[in-house]
């Protein structure tokens, strides 16, 4: 594509408005996170606290096993990526590449399981983990991942059912066994798209706070949602180490992002070529 | 190649159920630890360094109590969320903190006979009052542990820039509106009072009671209670103050608004009296105002702590509850709950306290007022209803007419 | 055999030759005869060898842990939970059977149902368009080739990162009416910034403002998938004269049908489900102007404590839900393409 100046003036205006729209929040998170109590709250608003007290995140940090959170939530977060990327690719694949009988149906079924509010599963789903024996462990936010979601199954179905048949009726003729074909031929070129359901299911299962709400109870066990959540009372919240927590939190899956890009950039085509 | 390909989907399922039955088999033998002791769970709202002091005080109870292990499990701020999930699973904790009886109170495990075998004296030492908020109808549910009255705070700074007296004791909504209307300065966008525009009904009662009326009567009937000419006065009251532009609704507790300095009044509870020393405002501390000659009244927000009915250990329950509302725990507690025990508050000298006081005569006046939410069964659909009804009173964008949308309400 | 939600293509659209274009792109358009007589041997073959048996179990064994998994984690709770409707069921105590008084409750003696069905769905109505406009816009600014991209995508996304439960805070924070900040800086340029989260008109612009922050989701899975698009596409396209515009409705949008109809249907679910960021931003005020379904299924259940009609509540939401999805489905025959189905369109469509 061809870039003139006016294309140019055009995309940078717009990408420094929407900039602004993303980042401001973040940008008053960061002036909170830095202050004292007493300017917190002060009217009108202060833009540059008097000195920025970097301590106040380490104070957030402190007040809470918050190195014991870190480490529950990269379990889960790394432990459910590899059950959705494993479960997910192999289903999207049997829905979109082949044709079976019920197949619509279960696939509508599949896609139902988005659909119940989740208020009236989960005392129902609490009373099956705790006959399992797996309230208070991090197994209820683990294990159902190894069994793949709906929505990133729909999503990597999307991005199947639009690559040519002849892919592996080519495949086939060559010999391959349909798994070798899936392993082989589907994955590489998948590369994108599971990167991106990895990044949206890090990133999901991150800041899930409800799971580990009702299936947690012990402080040992908890995530940083949690942890996070800890800050907020009944009747008050604690504005400051919640900020800056929050800002802490962001830093993990921001990384992971920036450094998927590379991958997701690739799309589908990336290795057929 | 047919093989190996069955062979990966042959591994695939036997890891899934591996996976399922591995951890299934753990099993929930969570009651007895190896050690024989007892465990107990318990449940806490508070969050922050309560919960470390709170953890301190448990730490003490498991050293001298060789049998049993209590836990602590603190929720924060989505507490009923969980304590709700839990009881709909039968998973409830055996003890856990507890204000709104009357909701839970078919998990709740009475302990009427286990507080007699304690004897009168160890009754009469708490406070008259808080029993019934830890009672629904007979049956005591919960021993109480703290509790905090609603009191006015005023901000002393603003008063002192016009030159006011700070209020005392025994003053009427009268000087307050007036009060709240020479600390009013628009160009510096100050406000006299601050209060919530959608105040939980719950605490709204005690402004009702404060002028003789409720919202309902001993059987439950809302007509010529909520109605009375002296319940619509209350809400008259409020609303002239908005429209006067001496008071603002805000979107929270209004908590917020106060801490900002540009608030002069505030009702709430004890629950904000370390928040503004923090936010730097220098604030005092005063009954909430009479109508006439009526002595004002406040709604008691109690906290006690209640014994789940599935517990499995209710012996060892009642003998840690018995710890956790005792004279040392009530004391240890003292930085962030006022104590209930009367005994601690003489010793402590507390009625001197020149805030903390403000907190105990309110008790004292509130005696023999019962909420709405401990006389009739469905408070929590009543409780959205007047919600709505304060809204429609309170909101700028309608200011609705209070005898219009009550009555409305009513029927 | 494709049936129901999946159509195959029947008349060659002006879109086909784009489509032709897209599989000459990326190398596969083969010669058609020559397929078919490959297609013949690969059939004789496989009755060799008895492969069509087993290619018959092949899907199955594919989709074979979400079976599983929805047998042991989903089918015992949604079954649970639909007898739940049938009963009064409190949290604690005992449950009693009503039949369908529940649904009879909803329909007949309980407005705020009909007030929350409706504002749940004038909320869909404004948000799922307004987003997929939005994250398709960012998903193109984001692909354009220019310095530091790298940065502003990672600026855009960085909302979705961030928690719900932050994300109310944060937003609860900047629009208060009388301290925020918001209001303050309106108030630097001369203007009296609305009560956001006081006034009722209002309210539903600020809870869309606010989830419209985390659009950066959306944005990427468009963007993952134009990414995907040959460039030889776009080559194509411009041989024949089209500017940019004119590219983006013949190329981009038609390569990514696939993606949109996810993305369509996923947000309609969301918009339709929204919880979080009105149970804690505004409570469902003012003046029960957010309380949207979501949050009134949400206190049946949790405030009170009446499992049953929520349950009812639920599923007479996943029932509309599901119609839409079926609805959408069935539309989505006539704008989105399947690379996979090009080539049934071609030999005429059999259904």
């Amino acid at each position: 594509m061809k870039i003139t100046r006016k294309h140019k003036i055009i995309v940078y205006t717009l990408l420094v408005l929407f900039s602004l729209y993303f980042l401001f929040p973040f940008l008053w998170a960061l002036i909170t996170a830095l202050k004292t109590q007493q300017e917190v709250f002060s009217y009108p608003p202060k833009f540059i606290p008097d000195a920025a007290l970097f301590s106040n995140f380490i104070e957030a940090w402190n007040s809470q096993p918050f190195g014991v959170y870190f480490k529950n939530s990269v379990i889960v977060t790394v432990m459910t990526t590899i059950g959705q990327l494993i479960s997910c690719s192999l289903v999207a694949y049997g829905f979109a590449r082949y044709d079976f009988k019920f197949k619509n149906i279960l696939f509508i079924l599949l896609l139902s399981t988005m659909m119940i509010p989740w208020d009236v599963t989960m005392i129902p789903l609490y009373m099956e983990f705790n006959m399992f024996g797996w309230i208070n462990t991090l197994k209820p936010l683990i294990v159902p991942a190894f069994f793949g979601s709906a929505y990133n199954i729909f999503l990597l179905r999307q991005f199947l059912m639009n690559i040519p048949k002849d892919l592996e009726n080519a495949a086939r003729i060559d010999g391959a066994n349909e798994f070798q074909i899936f392993y082989k031929i589907f994955l590489p070129i998948m590369k994108g798209p599971l990167t991106l359901v990895a990044v949206l299911n890090i990133i999901l299962v991150w800041n899930d706070y409800l799971g580990p709400l009702i299936y947690l109870s012990d402080q040992s066990k908890y995530t940083m949602a949690l942890g996070l959540a800890s800050f907020q009372g009944l009747h008050e919240l604690q504005i400051i180490p919640i900020m800056a927590m929050t800002l802490v939190m962001v830093i993990p899956p921001v990384i992971v992002f920036f450094f998927a890009q590379k991958y997701i950039v690739e799309g589908l085509s990336g290795s057929i070529k | 190649m047919k093989l190996s390909k069955m062979h990966f989907f042959v591994v695939l399922l036997v890891a899934a159920s591996l996976i399922v039955s591995a951890c299934s088999s753990t099993g929930s033998n969570a009651t007895k630890t190896e050690d024989g002791k007892v465990t107990l769970r318990f449940a806490t709202w508070d969050v922050g360094d309560d919960v470390k002091l709170q953890q301190k005080l448990i730490d003490q109870f498991n050293a001298e109590n060789k049998d049993i292990k209590v836990v602590l499990e603190a929720y924060g701020s989505e507490y009923d969320t969980k304590i709700t999930a839990g009881m709909g699973a039968k998973d409830a904790p055996d003890v856990m903190y507890m204000w709104n009886y009357p909701q839970y109170q078919n998990a709740l495990e009475p302990l009427d006979s286990y507080i007699k075998d304690k004897g009168e004296e160890y009754k009469e030492n708490f406070y008259e009052t808080l029993w019934n908020y830890n009672s629904v109808g007979e049956e005591i549910l919960g021993l109480p542990v703290g509790y905090t009255t609603h009191v006015v705070y005023y901000n002393k700074d603003l008063f002192d820039e016009k030159g006011l007296e700070y209020p005392e004791s025994g003053w009427t909504w009268e000087d307050f509106q007036e009060t709240a209307e020479k600390l009013t300065d628009k160009d510096k966008k100050i406000t006299g009072f601050a209060f919530p525009g959608q105040p939980d009904p719950y605490d709204f009662e005690m402004f009702l009671w404060g002028n003789g009326a409720s919202y309902v009567d001993g059987e439950g009937k809302l007509e010529g209670n909520l109605n009375s000419p002296e319940s619509i006065q209350t809400f008259e009251m409020f609303q002239s103050m908005l429209k006067e532009g001496i008071a603002i609704t805000t979107e929270g507790w209004g908590d917020t608004e106060m801490k900002s300095g540009r608030v002069g009044m505030f009702i709430n509870g004890a629950w904000y009296l370390s928040a503004f020393e923090e936010a730097g405002i220098n604030y005092g501390v005063v009954e909430i105002p009479a109508f006439g000659n009526n002595e004002s009244a406040s709604i008691v927000s109690s906290s006690g702590i209640a014994m789940s009915k599935d517990s499995k250990h209710k012996e060892e329950a009642f003998r840690f509850m018995e710890f956790w509302t005792g004279e040392q725990a009530n004391k240890e507690r003292m930085s962030f709950e006022l104590p209930v025990l009367k005994n601690v508050v003489e010793e402590e000298k507390l009625t001197e306290d020149p805030v903390k006081k403000v907190f105990y005569s309110m008790l004292e006046q509130s005696e023999g007022y019962t909420p709405t939410s401990f006389i009739i069964d469905d408070w929590s659909n009543l409780s959205e209803d007047l919600s709505l009804v304060f809204e429609q009173i309170f909101n700028p964008s309608t200011l609705m007419e209070p005898k219009k949308v009550i009555n409305d309400v009513v029927k | 055999m494709h049936t129901g939600m999946v159509l195959c293509i029947q008349d060659p659209s002006p879109l086909s030759r784009t489509k032709q274009a897209w599989v000459k792109g990326r190398g596969f358009l083969f010669n058609r005869s020559n397929q078919l007589k490959r297609e013949i041997m690969f059939t004789k073959k496989n009755k060799h060898t008895g492969f069509t048996l087993v290619r018959k179990r092949v899907p199955y064994l594919f989709i074979l842990p979400w079976i599983i998994g929805y047998l042991v984690f989903t089918l015992g709770p949604l079954a649970f939970s639909l007898v739940m409707s049938f009963f009064d069921w409190p949290i604690t105590g005992d449950a009693e059977f009503v039949g369908i008084g529940n649904f009879a409750k909803m329909f007949t003696g309980d407005p705020q149902f009909y007030n929350s069905l409706l504002i749940t769905l004038k909320f869909a109505l404004i948000f799922v368009p307004l987003n997929l406009f939005i994250a398709l816009l960012l998903a193109l600014l984001i692909t354009q080739p220019i310095k530091g991209m790298e940065i502003f995508r990672t600026i855009f996304y960085l909302p979705a990162v961030v928690s719900g439960v932050a994300v109310s805070i944060i937003w609860g924070w900047i629009f208060n009416s009388e301290y925020g900040v918001l209001n303050y800086l309106l108030s630097l340029l001369g203007m009296e910034g609305p009560r956001w989260l006081i006034d009722p008109k209002w309210a539903v612009v600020t809870i869309v403002i606010a989830s419209a922050w985390g659009v950066g989701t959306m944005m990427l899975i468009f963007y993952t998938d134009i990414k995907g698009i040959p460039n030889e596409l776009y080559e194509a396209a411009s041989i024949d004269g089209a500017g940019p515009i004119r590219q983006f409705i013949s190329v981009t949008i038609p390569s990514i049908t696939p993606t949109i109809l996810f993305n369509v249907i996923t947000s309609v679910i969301a918009a339709l489900q929204q919880l979080t960021l009105v149970l804690l931003l505004t409570g469902g005020g003012p003046l029960k102007s957010t309380y949207f379904y979501g949050l009134f299924v949400y206190n049946n259940a949790f405030k009170h404590h009446e499992l049953g009609y929520a349950s009812a509540n639920a599923w007479f939401m996943f029932l509309i839900i599901l119609l839409l999805t079926l609805l959408i489905f069935k539309t989505s025959s006539t704008w989105v393409f399947y690379e996979t189905e090009v080539k049934k369109g071609k030999k005429g469509g059999r259904k």
